[in-house]
């Protein structure tokens, strides 16, 4: 056996060892922060939340690639009541944008991009056919393809491009008008113009020019869009300007979380900060528990940023509310340390010890869990809490002790809060208790009866409402192609792709043809699979050798037809063309063994079309019919299900680990928590809220901290700087979670209004469920 | 997704019949002094048209009826028949046995609008409208007589003609239209006569 003064000597070395290990880690911690904050990699797409299809992986690859394509364009209508007017408003608009050239860039229509398009396609221009030409040029007599070319050729008007000889049956401006069907937009004046709901349109395209988004919140994009609105609004009265893009939903999002993290970091840290002073009277633990929220939220940042690419912007939303549940663990030791004389610290961490290594672990567990479901931003959010709380418990076991050398006298408040414990009513098993919890359980039954479940992938949106009804209106204007509504088709090779197309769209173009859709967009309009260029070039050829003898017996001439290419247009040709530039994002090309592409449909603003749109895949080989809200949806109501099964293993395992340690008692540190959680759950259902995924996500969180207060409650039975512990923790938990109800997303309001409720009614619950100790009283508890 | 390069040069596709006028103040005004401002105008023309292919020029025949502000009627008779029907809405291009070889409609194409639009001021002699689009000079010749050369303003325009030249008095005589394919036509107007106003507008 060791004698005491060589067992003291070595736990002196051994806590210094610790509390320098752990300052090696922060150094390190500190030096990578420094890193992150000078490049700072953060990430507003509310898609990259979402879980990767496990089903079908390329339809998330096509949601990514669709969704990055819209980078950093931004799209402008300017409209006014007439033509003229529609015009001034857009070059005032034009002119108030000129002035932000460092932000936003025209994209001014250049004939170079057309001419080179169509330098590029020359060559095939034999077998790019519409459908209606392939009909007329199967079913028309040589008289009239022969007429056809001499008006071609004799008359004064008529749409050309190029010589005569290079289309002598002028197929190919047809082709292009065809094409240019996949917009709205015609030009008019040099502009582009659409008229639609009684004004007449102009479209403006930007392209943005910054990089990131400002972390300061601020939106200048924005702000230079209301200046442009503003401008067209002053030139003519009631002009109309709604702009849309990617930008503008980045800066809304930046703008949100930098105004959140603010209100909800700052805010539960200025009440943790201010509630150590009421209760402490001393600036030590307040520069102390600051100290380990600091390390614990620079760690998580640290760690979430080294184990994921990029860090999301709500994850540190959700971050934020970690400062108001890091700060449990020094709550715990200020609160014994009051009243007890500085050379006693040592021995009080290691009472705590036991209690304070439970809380972390099954709040731990709880964090973790979080991350089961495959969310890449739940990932995160688990990441980073559970780290975080890990560095805030290290830093206070670890460096506590060693910094808290002086004297921390008993403050009044601290001793009436302590003391309120001995007059919080306990639950008895007599009559009254029995009928109380009667009375409960009818309570909760009634309320849980009347929750509704909501499965929708709004509840991650939190763009603000304004850029939601302008998103709507300029697609509704535009009809532009749906995002998150397609066909994915799929096949061996991109022939077998682009056959496939082609197979589909004759089924599309009888729905467009019966107004069920207005329009698609497919990568075979652009680029035909080779075995419909091979029959499409056959049927040009035989018609242009009607149409040259047509024309030699009128002019006495000998007509020539222009070469065209031998070989077909291929895809590794055309994607490396100017000309895929605007279907690009369609083609997804090989993924895994397989190819893929991408079919895009205009104008669906009524989703009772949505059956027959998916009913037109069905029997097609490669063809599926993708709604992607939909499969959002059905994947949130699958997650949601499997968290509440997790959730029930989830108290199995946490029961256990209390059975192991409290025996018998170990109900009353569960029970609580659980009522507590069903009792918010029935609220929801009194107040109307339905339930979600998110609040099925927050009742794993309850369970792991709830059980905290019971568990201290039990280590420390009737030992008041326990209940005062467990008070002011139950106090800046609630801020920090009931702040973040305040925020704009609906995910993490639900989120955090469950965890608003569940935390005060646990904590309300749990002091009636503390064992009997009558003898117990504030000053013998931590007594050697 | 937004962006369509290459569809705002649509109107390229797109060519009027003839056109003319004026930048200096003084020819425009004396021009359309000059010209005869009757609503309805018959004629018959000779295009000569040169070809990319073709060694010697293509020679047609045919008349045409102008009523001002709401059509143009181009009757091709030599060597083959077939008609051109242009107003504010639409171009239609049909052949001898009536089957539309094309037709056009401004709603869905507004580039062809405004080359009606160019069309019809330049017949109505709405010189305002025409220097927008043409950069135009010329002479007087005699006391009747005049000449002008017309060069497009704007981008789109000038992928379609490099230059247009008109040569008339009371009425217009002679186009001649460059192509910016290197394709030209020169248009000889004869038997012009007023005449009276159809019955039923198109």
């Amino acid at each position: 056996m060791l004698n005491p003064e060589e067992g003291a000597a070595r736990s002196v070395r051994s806590r210094r060892w610790l509390a320098l290990a752990w300052a090696v880690v922060v150094l390190g911690i500190l030096a990578h922060q420094f890193q992150f904050w000078r490049a700072s990699r953060l990430d507003t797409d509310v898609l990259a939340l979402l879980p990767e299809d496990e089903q079908n992986p390329a339809v998330s690859a096509a949601g990514r690639q669709l969704a990055d394509q819209a980078g950093r364009q931004l799209a402008m209508l300017v409209g006014a009541d007439d033509w003229p007017a529609a015009k001034q408003a857009a070059a005032a608009a034009r002119t108030a944008l000129a002035g932000h050239t460092d932000l936003l860039q025209i994209q001014a229509g250049d004939a170079q991009a057309f001419d080179s398009t169509l330098a590029f396609y020359r060559p095939w221009r034999d077998r790019l056919l519409t459908p209606a030409q392939r009909d007329w040029l199967r079913q028309a007599g040589p008289e009239e393809v022969g007429g056809r070319a001499l008006m071609q050729l004799y008359q004064p008007a008529g749409p050309k491009l190029g010589e005569w000889r290079d289309d002598p049956l002028g197929l190919w401006p047809q082709w292009w008008e065809a094409r240019g069907q996949e917009t709205r937009a015609r030009p008019r004046d040099g502009q582009l113009w659409l008229r639609a709901e009684g004004r007449d349109w102009i479209l403006l395209n930007y392209r943005s020019r910054s990089a990131g988004f400002a972390a300061s919140g601020e939106t200048p994009v924005t702000e230079a869009l209301a200046q442009a609105r503003a401008a067209a609004a002053a030139v003519v009265p009631g002009a109309r300007l709604v702009a849309i893009g990617v930008p503008l939903y980045a800066e809304a999002a930046a703008a949100q979380a930098s105004r959140e993290m603010s209100t909800i970091g700052y805010g539960s840290l200025a009440a943790v900060l201010l509630l150590v002073w009421l209760t402490f009277r001393s600036l030590r633990p307040i520069a102390l528990v600051a100290l380990s929220l600091l390390i614990g939220c620079a760690a998580a940042l640290s760690v979430t940023a080294l184990l994921f690419e990029r860090v999301h912007l709500i994850t540190l939303v959700f971050g934020a509310s970690l400062v108001g549940v890091a700060e449990d663990y020094g709550f715990h030791y200020f609160a014994a340390r009051q009243g007890q004389p500085p050379e006693q610290r040592w021995r009080l961490m290691r009472a705590l010890l036991p209690g304070l290594a439970l809380a972390l672990l099954t709040s731990v567990l709880a964090y973790l869990a979080l991350g089961l479901a495959p969310f890449p931003g739940l990932r995160q959010m688990a990441v980073f809490s559970a780290v975080g709380l890990l560095a805030a418990f290290l830093t206070v076991v670890c460096w506590f002790p060693a910094l808290d050398g002086g004297q921390l006298p008993r403050t009044v408040l601290a001793d009436r809060l302590g003391r309120s414990l001995m007059r919080w009513p306990r639950w008895r098993p007599n009559r009254r208790g029995w009928l109380g919890l009667l009375g409960l359980a009818c309570f909760i039954g009634l309320g849980l009866s009347q929750l509704r479940s909501q499965d929708d992938i709004r509840q991650l949106q939190s763009a603000p409402p304004q850029l939601i009804a302008a998103q709507r209106e300029l697609g509704r204007l535009l009809g532009l192609p749906s995002p998150v509504q397609f066909y994915l088709i799929e096949g061996a090779d991109a022939e077998q792709v682009l056959q496939r197309e082609t197979t589909l769209k004759q089924r599309l173009d009888r729905l467009q043809a019966a107004g069920v859709l207005e329009g698609y967009r497919a990568v075979s309009d652009w680029l035909p699979a080779q075995s419909q260029q091979r029959t499409d070039a056959a049927l040009t050829a035989a018609a242009e050798a009607i149409a040259l003898q047509a024309v030699t017996r009128a002019s006495g001439e000998t007509a020539s037809r222009a070469d065209f290419a031998e070989p077909p247009l291929l895809p590794e040709q055309w994607l490396a063309s100017p000309a895929a530039a605007t279907l690009r994002a369609q083609w997804l090309g090989r993924q895994g063994d397989r190819y893929y592409s991408v079919l895009l449909l205009r104008g669906l603003d009524d989703n009772r079309v949505l059956p027959k749109l998916a009913a037109a895949a069905q029997g097609l080989g490669g063809v599926s019919w993708i709604d992607r809200t939909a499969q959002i949806s059905s994947l949130m109501q699958r997650y949601r299900l499997m968290m509440g099964g997790l959730l029930v293993a989830g108290y199995a395992a946490v029961l256990l680990v209390l059975l192991w340690r409290f025996r018998r008692a170990a109900w009353r540190a569960l029970l609580p928590t659980a009522l507590g959680s069903l009792l918010t759950l029935a609220l929801f259902g009194y107040l109307g809220e339905p339930l979600q995924l998110f609040n099925a996500l927050a009742l794993l969180l309850l369970l792991g901290m709830g059980v905290d207060y019971g568990i201290f409650l039990l280590e420390h039975p009737g030992d008041g700087s326990a209940w005062l512990a467990v008070a002011l923790a139950g106090v800046s938990t609630l801020l920090s979670f009931g702040l973040l109800a305040l925020s704009a997303t609906p995910a993490l309001r639900a989120f955090g209004l469950t965890m608003l409720l569940g935390e005060v009614l646990i904590w309300l619950l749990t002091p009636f469920f503390r064992p009997a100790h009558p003898a117990a009283t504030l000053s013998r508890s931590h007594a050697p | 997704m937004l962006n369509m390069p290459w569809y705002r040069w649509l109107p390229v596709l797109l060519i009027g019949l003839s056109s003319l006028l004026v930048t200096a103040a003084d020819l425009a005004t004396e021009v359309t002094k000059r010209l005869d401002p009757a609503p309805v105008l018959r004629g018959d023309f000779e295009q000569r048209k040169t070809v990319g292919g073709f060694k010697q020029p293509l020679l047609s025949r045919g008349d045409f009826l102008l009523w001002r502000d709401h059509g143009v009627l181009w009757q091709t008779r030599k060597p083959f028949a077939a008609s051109l029907v242009l107003t504010r809405k639409t171009l239609l291009a049909r052949q001898a046995d009536g089957s539309a070889a094309y037709r056009l409609d401004s709603r869905a194409q507004p580039a062809l609008a405004a080359v009606n639009e160019l069309l019809f001021a330049l017949l109505g002699g709405d010189i305002a409208t025409l220097a927008k689009r043409f950069r135009i000079e010329g002479e007087l010749q005699g006391k009747e007589g005049w000449q002008l050369q017309l060069t497009p303003l704007d981008d789109g325009l000038a992928r379609v003609f490099q230059r247009v030249r008109l040569r008339g008095d009371r009425y217009v005589r002679q186009v001649d239209l460059e192509e910016a394919n290197g394709d030209s036509s020169q248009i000889r107007f004869e038997q012009l006569r007023q005449a009276p106003r159809p019955p039923t507008p198109r």
